[in-house]
């Protein structure tokens, strides 16, 4: 998915720009190198996060981040990691089309999705999250803006989450004008407010943070809840999947293979670490040090993935 | 009062607020402010008694930054010499809203010799243990914790199912029972939610009641091993390490209470397979 790229162009014509290949934003705009939208199905589009921590130079734009077009209707998938990130997302919508953006969906309340919701403030568009993020995003929100701009610096400032205005417990189909969305709300997983969208006449699922690739996954909800929700996504109509962390799509349920090894040698390391009575401090090194040793960022998040697995575990 | 139990938590709590406001979270470690508030807190719960560094006497043990901050275990090894001295631990974390985290009175000597807990780190924090020896002695040893939130943190999983748990009890030895002259390290896990006070329920936005062990008693062949008096600060499912001597074949008692007064207890015959 190399950068085929063109300036803006079928921006004005106010409909889905259908099979041009993806969409460049200027280069002037944004100081630096042009980002790239890439058009993974048609009138869907992915800016691919970098596969790092936070950073000055990444302005906190380390999640995939995208937007689905309707004839009528514009929705945003995650506002990105930064007020710059959730800017750049909203130049690549307006080089795509000027329909309106009418739905932004947070996958889930962690930082690199949502705190680029403030580049969305001004639009009054629906903001569509799982039942449980408003509780999470309370919890959280300050502490991770002041976590923002220590690892971003002074360009954070202005980073902001959007307070959900709908909210789904179980289903919710959204209407773009002939593209109907199917979102689901998950049981307790990667986290306990996962939502994912379904495209379905692309065959296209959009996965959030329930779908790491070349990235270690980050465990924060329950283990066996992520490995039964990973289960029933791969049993969905789709061809495609869009990941939380990772190229900009990959084949559906094919990609879910690296993920569920990781979670499994997980929960069987833990369990085994749990009955050797190997303790919680000393868990994280003795745990599927092998498997971890697979995965970009290891260092920042094995540990306390094994120390969440072994919580919810040694009581099971 | 037992001297070994201090239990000033208004005391401390109104201490606690401005500081609180201050520390914001994520203020470095060697701030005057840190300094001040533990002489403070020390006060507070020692009075003007003299403490004097412990030196190689005791190393306090924490991550220096929290995998979970509303799980960080922390582990206190005595040396050799001073081991069986020791009478009593105390544990407190600096900023958390009631810092006094729990008190460890040895029952026989040497149970403190290697001790572990699990506690709720809410903003980086300086981490104080004393030890007090038989003839009167207080040393303190401190350590920096990077975490923040813990206190508040939701419970990990379903409360409900937390509930219907409460009270159940397991018993880890990973070197076996006890031996002539082989103290072995246990492990005791007390499956409680353990509840803070300052947790919310997801779906109500309630503040959640707190519910937590406040007292644990173990003993050994009908001898007290080691008691505790545990606070808030306490990570969920209570779960404590300490030094076991005795023969083997003995039956080893927990008993806990919470602040409640439920009462819960579990006992194990420690054979020669542990």
């Amino acid at each position: 998915m190399a950068g085929r790229a063109r300036e803006g162009q079928g921006a004005s014509r106010g409909v889905p720009v259908g099979r041009r290949a993806s969409i460049a934003l200027g280069g002037a705009l944004l100081g630096g190198a042009a980002p790239v939208a890439v058009e993974v199905a048609p009138g869907a589009f992915v800016l691919p996060g970098e596969a790092a921590e936070a950073s000055a130079a990444n302005l906190g734009a380390i999640a995939n981040t995208g937007f689905l077009l309707g004839r009528d209707a514009v929705a945003v998938v995650d506002p990105g990691g930064s007020l710059a990130h959730g800017q750049r997302l909203r130049r690549a919508v307006e080089a795509a089309t000027r329909l309106p953006i009418r739905h932004v969906i947070l996958t889930h309340a962690h930082p690199d999705h949502v705190l680029g919701g403030a580049a969305f403030a001004d639009l009054g568009a629906e903001v569509v999250a799982h039942a449980r993020l408003p509780a999470a995003l309370a919890q959280r929100r300050e502490f991770d803006r002041r976590v923002l701009a220590r690892e971003v610096g002074e360009a954070a400032a202005g980073s902001d989450a959007l307070a959900p205005t709908r909210l789904v417990a179980d289903r919710l189909a959204l209407d773009l004008g002939g593209r109907v969305l199917d979102l689901r709300a998950w049981p307790t997983a990667h986290t306990d407010h996962d939502l994912t969208v379904l495209d379905s006449g692309a065959g296209m699922l959009w996965a959030g943070d329930l779908l790491f690739l070349g990235r270690i996954p980050a465990l924060e909800g329950s283990l066996a809840g992520w490995l039964r929700v990973l289960a029933a996504l791969r049993d969905l109509p789709a061809v495609r999947a869009v990941p939380g962390h990772g190229p900009a799509s990959v084949p559906w349920p094919e990609a879910a293979a690296d993920l569920a090894r990781y979670l499994e040698a997980l929960r069987d390391g833990t369990r085994a670490a749990i009955a050797a009575g190997i303790g919680i401090a000393e868990a994280p090194s003795r745990v599927a040090p092998e498997e971890a040793r697979r995965w970009p960022l290891a260092e920042a998040y094995h540990a306390r993935n094994v120390t969440v697995a072994y919580r919810e575990l040694e009581w099971e | 009062m037992h001297p070994a139990f201090p239990r000033r938590p208004l005391l401390l709590a109104g201490l606690s607020l401005p500081a609180i406001a201050h520390a914001q979270g994520i203020e470095p470690a060697e701030t005057p402010r840190r300094a001040a508030r533990w002489h403070d807190l020390r006060q507070a719960i020692l009075g003007d008694r003299p403490v004097a560094p412990a030196g190689a006497a005791l190393d306090l043990t924490a991550p220096a930054r929290a995998q979970d901050a509303a799980l960080v275990p922390i582990a206190i090894a005595l040396s050799a010499e001073i081991a069986p001295q020791v009478t009593t631990l105390t544990l407190v974390v600096d900023e958390n809203p009631l810092p006094l985290a729990a008190v460890f009175r040895a029952g026989q000597p040497g149970a403190l010799r290697a001790l572990t807990a699990r506690i709720r780190v809410d903003a980086y924090t300086l981490l104080h243990a004393v030890a007090e020896t038989a003839d009167g002695r207080l040393l303190e040893a401190a350590r920096f914790v990077k975490a923040a939130g813990g206190c508040s943190a939701p419970i990990g999983g379903d409360l409900e199912a937390a509930r219907q748990r409460m009270g159940r009890m397991r018993l880890a030895l990973p070197e076996g029972p006890p031996g002539p002259g082989r103290a072995v390290p246990v492990q005791v896990a007390i499956s409680h939610p353990n509840t803070s006070g300052l947790q919310m329920d997801p779906l109500t936005r309630l503040s959640i009641p707190a519910e937590y062990i406040r007292e644990i008693r173990v003993t050994y062949a009908g001898a007290e091993v080691i008691g505790v008096a545990p606070d808030i600060s306490i990570a969920e499912n209570p779960t404590f390490g300490f030094t076991l001597a005795g023969e083997p074949g003995g039956e080893l008692r927990v008993e806990a209470a919470d602040n409640r007064d439920r009462r819960f207890a579990g006992t194990w015959t420690l054979g020669t397979t542990g």
